[in-house]
């Protein structure tokens, strides 16, 4: 194993795991000197019956003084703003937060204005921007998942000023995440199945980018094998309990992983897909993990080789020869997004042209792509790529993502230059 | 059929340390004092730290910084409250505001002292002895581990003038591990700490309270154990290798604090006690024969902790029910190994530590009062086969 | 009281010349190569008039800043941040920090990924900086260290390299 030159690692997260694990909620917040949350949630989740699960596992040790459940799908400064207000008044002095990425971000972003005082976010945008610990904060995720219960990331958009903004700190770290398997047993089979390959993307490219170190790499894998081994049990049988709660242990150990060792060229595109198409994340992280194993090949051929192990098992591992194991992994890969759709009853796009929305029109139209690739060249994930990318490497990543046609890394020598190879660590 | 990665139907995993490793990882600890708020570091050594220069490795460190840092190098092998009230004068008139612990043992044990004294008051200190008694969050503390350090330095526990004390808040909020300070001393230190880190990350990764996340640090410490150890017994100048057991002693520290401790743990600290010898050594001695012990009572775990020994290509190409018994005899062949390389300094079986039969009882008798989970009859047979070499 | 005694920082102040005329030498480059590359101008066109970046050593400096002004040109603007107005601030978190990157130890996407540095303004613009420097790094570098310097060395014509090379460097050397 490869020692980094340098490396940092932290989680700073309390993780609690299990089938009743929300039980532990009220203790949990008397230790960290709380008991009057404010549940952030969206109308989802609510309509799911999961708020009802909640409540009814904590309200006998804590006193719940608002449930809000208008976080949008995607994160929104006024509701950060206002939610903020709703918590002043109601004397709250903590948060829980239940639901996916959007409502994570949200109740971090809450936090932020409650713990501060702050009436401009702004101020506390960009890296460190904050000095010292939060109001308590419990994440409950409701999908397996996007991991944002173990990333120190929060970005919310202010759809007013059409900006952005991305604020990384410790601070914003929950204080707890609560894995429990009641929050994911209803998922719908098309959720289950681009949050799984979201937590696989997490994983493969922590493991696979620059930013790799021998902790991450371990979460890395434990999380890679626990998605192979259920993901596509809980698909086939949603109400598996065991099933469901070792896809959001797989996806927690993801956060950490790539909370820790950043993610690539997949989550560049995916992102930029997202911004311009409005394709949900994890959709284009499925599509794209493949490609971005691809276009990689050359500089990490090798440690996606070793993905083998926790993606398929030793025996074929063992037999499969070494040169042969980084294109068997894509092509593994490739077969869990073909199970998935099959699964999905076609709802699991497979490429790019074949995302629909619920009218059934394509979401991603080819007269698209050069705005999807111009949009990449500002993602900062690059930074953490093992190869660079232009606009032309961006765009013909696409086009062959849309129309569902594999790279050929071998016909990819011509764009990288050969002798430029650059160790990974 | 494959077999399926274990999830325990219920765990907890806490781990607030961050870790920084390698090169010139010392300059960046200003930043990470920023980070937590903090502007003015007392920085605590042995007498031995300033003897080796690690102490001017961190003042150079700090040069450029803008930072003054107080430097305490007196701590003695036994500190006693009295140490901690001076240096707690010296924190709150000078007005330090963090503090960075340079090595393991007495140092970091006054370092987490002297952490709940200003965070609140030195009276505080005897009512935290015990578990879980200290209730919030402490100041600033960042630990710089040498080699001759376990890992115990960065886990939740603490001990002293004749205390243990454990909670999770003891733990440091940065470990900074440096090449520079990570040179070892001598051999049989080396082998002692690496092998007690061994045994605390193979006892979490086999144990009732596996968990997937203490298992992420058990597992990579095991690994980086087993590719560096009798390398930098070889050749104490191998720079990564030493760095890299040193990620593995705080690695394996993170783990145990989540994961109680094992037979291995509780039989070779009073080993040591008895024997006057490095406590881990007395673990890695043990450690092969009480898997085996437990290899022959279902020891459900142990095939997989091949895959840290040994990595993915020989685990994957031994057979599922050889992989429990090829583990463990790669920990037989470690010991054999280990005592190769050194020319028979560090020893590998009771024998060669010279210690006699007598004690065997003595120790037996002493382990089970400490809550070995084995009985008196099956730690006697232990530490007599850890003795003979089966 | 016996063992302690209190250390005031002391000083790099060799490592931080070298710093300071690397930093100089490649903002003054990246002046010369807005002029003469057309990628580079290309990259200074897509950000707003008047926009400034710094790259920094913390706590104190060197920095290097650069600027567009109203009119778009691309000036050095010296190695003082008092009194401007900086858009986007590239800080390296500590001189050795510094020193791997200008001895090419670390190349600047490698020290972004071990944490040496960070990044305090809009990420996108980042990017724009980062792709900026790998081509004033390809300018000014013998391909044995560029190769050292970026992710990827380019495939440039004969014309744009050397070409290029002799006019960013008499325009870094005579400033204009």
């Amino acid at each position: 194993m490869d020692m980094p030159g340098y490396y940092e690692f932290c989680c700073r997260v309390k993780i609690i795991s299990g089938h009743d694990a929300m039980e532990k909620i009220p203790d949990t917040l008397a230790q960290l000197n709380a008991g009057r949350p404010m549940i952030v949630t969206d109308k989802g989740v609510v309509g799911a019956g999961l708020i009802d699960i909640v409540v009814n596992a904590i309200s006998d040790g804590v006193n719940i003084r608002a449930i809000a459940d208008d976080v949008p799908s995607d994160s929104d400064l006024r509701i950060v703003n206002s939610l903020a207000r709703l918590y002043r008044e109601k004397g709250c002095d903590s948060l829980i937060a239940i639901g996916g990425g959007s409502v994570m971000d949200t109740a971090k972003g809450i936090n932020i204005v409650v713990s501060e005082e702050a009436d401009d976010l702004m101020k506390f945008s960009g890296a460190n921007a904050l000095k010292r610990a939060l109001r308590p904060l419990i994440a409950i995720p409701t999908t397996a998942g996007t991991g944002s219960e173990v990333t120190l990331v929060a970005v919310i958009k202010d759809h007013e000023k059409h900006l952005k903004m991305a604020f990384v700190s410790n601070f914003l770290l929950p204080d707890v995440a609560v894995v429990d398997s009641r929050m994911t047993l209803t998922l719908p089979p098309a959720i289950t199945a681009a949050t799984g390959m979201d937590a696989l993307s997490h994983a493969v490219e922590a493991y696979t980018c620059l930013s790799k170190n021998p902790l991450s790499d371990a979460h890395a894998l434990a999380a890679i094998r626990l998605i192979s081994d259920n993901l596509l049990k809980v698909m086939v049988n949603p109400g598996d309990k065991k099933g469901r709660l070792c896809m959001s242990s797989a996806a927690t150990l993801a956060g950490i992983a790539f909370g820790n060792s950043m993610v690539g060229m997949v989550h560049t595109l995916g992102h930029s897909v997202g911004s311009v198409c409005g394709v949900p994340h994890g959709a284009c992280m499925a599509i794209l993990l493949p490609y971005g194993l691809e276009y990689n090949m050359h500089k990490n051929g090798h440690l996606t080789a070793e993905l083998l192990f926790p993606l398929a098992g030793p025996e074929v591992y063992a037999g499969t020869p070494n040169e042969e194991r980084a294109e068997k992994v894509i092509a593994l890969i490739r077969r869990m997004n073909q199970d998935l759709y099959e699964a999905t009853g076609g709802r699991h796009a497979r490429f790019f042209k074949e995302v629909l929305d619920r009218e059934g029109k394509e979401m991603v139209a080819k007269e698209k792509l050069p705005d999807i690739a111009k949009t990449a060249l500002s993602d900062g994930s690059i930074f953490y790529n093992p190869e660079d990318l232009d606009y032309n490497d961006f765009l013909m990543v696409l086009e062959v993502a849309w129309e569902g046609t594999p790279l050929n890394p071998r016909s990819l020598s011509s764009i990288h230059s050969p002798s430029s190879i650059i160790r990974t660590t | 059929m494959r077999l399926l990665m274990y999830l325990p139907e219920h765990y907890e995993f806490f781990c607030p340390v961050k870790i920084n490793s390698g090169n010139r990882a010392l300059e960046q600890i200003p930043c990470e004092l920023d980070a937590l708020n903090a502007r003015k570091p007392l920085v605590i050594a042995g007498k031995d730290a300033g003897e080796r220069g690690l102490v001017d490795v961190i003042i150079d460190a700090f040069k450029d910084s803008g930072i003054a840092i107080g430097i305490f190098d007196g701590v003695p092998a036994a500190p006693d409250l009295k140490l901690i009230k001076e240096l707690f004068n010296i924190y709150r008139d000078r007005g330090y505001d963090a503090v960075i612990a340079v090595g393991g043992g007495p140092v970091a044990d006054t370092a987490k002292m002297l952490n709940i004294a200003v965070s609140g008051k030195p009276e505080d200190i005897e009512g935290c002895a015990g578990e879980n008694l200290i209730k919030r969050p402490l100041r600033p503390l960042i630990i710089v581990p040498t080699l001759a350090g376990t890992g115990y330095e960065v886990s939740k526990y603490a001990f002293f003038d004749g205390r243990s004390y454990e909670s999770h808040f003891l733990m440091p909020h940065l470990a900074v591990i440096d090449p520079r300070m990570t040179i070892p001393e001598d051999a049989v230190t080396t082998a002692a700490t690496s092998l007690a880190a061994l045994s605390h990350a193979v006892e979490a990764y086999t144990g009732s309270g596996k968990n997937p996340l203490a298992d992420a640090y058990a597992y990579t410490a095991i690994q980086l154990i087993m590719e560096h150890l009798v390398n930098v017994i070889r050749n104490q100048r191998d720079r990564n290798g030493s760095l890299s057991l040193a990620n593995a002693h705080a690695m394996a520290a993170c783990a145990f604090s989540n994961v109680a401790p094992g037979v291995a743990h509780k039989l070779g600290k009073v080993m040591g006690d008895v024997c006057h010898l490095h406590p881990g050594l007395c673990m890695g001695m043990l450690l092969p024969h009480i898997l085996e012990k437990q290899m022959s009572e279902g020891g459900y775990h142990i095939p997989d902790l091949l895959l840290p020994l040994a990595g993915f290509e020989a685990y994957a190409s031994t057979a599922e029910n050889l992989r429990a018994r090829k583990a463990v005899d790669i920990l037989h062949d470690l010991l054999k190994d280990l005592s190769a390389v050194s020319g028979g300094v560090i020893p590998r079986l009771w024998k060669d530590a010279q210690v006699s039969e007598d004690t065997l009882q003595d120790i037996a008798q002493k382990a089970v009062g400490v809550g070995a989970s084995f009985d008196m009859d099956g730690c006697v047979k232990i530490v007599r086969q850890a003795r003979e070499g089966r | 009281m016996k063992n302690f005694r209190e250390v005031a920082a002391g000083k790099k102040l060799l490592k931080k010349d070298y710093v300071a005329i690397m930093m100089w030498f490649m903002g003054k480059a990246i002046q010369a190569a807005a002029a003469v590359d057309r990628a580079a101008k290309k990259e200074f066109v897509d950000m707003p008039d008047n926009f400034t970046f710094a790259l920094s050593v913390m706590p104190n400096g060197p920095h290097m800043i650069v600027g567009k002004d109203q009119r778009g040109f691309v000036r050095y603007r010296g190695w003082d941040p008092e009194g401007k107005r900086i858009d986007l601030k590239m800080k390296i978190k500590n001189i050795e920090a510094a020193m791997l990157i200008f001895t090419f130890q670390e190349s600047t996407a490698l020290a972004t990924a071990r944490d040496r540095l960070i990044v305090d303004g809009e990420v996108a613009y980042a990017c724009a900086v980062v792709r900026i420097l790998d081509i004033v790094e390809v300018y000014l570098l013998p391909k044995i260290i560029a190769k050292l310097a970026v992710k990827r060395y380019p495939g440039w014509s004969f014309r744009r390299k050397y070409l290029g090379r002799v006019l960013v460097y008499v325009r870094t050397i005579f400033g204009f």
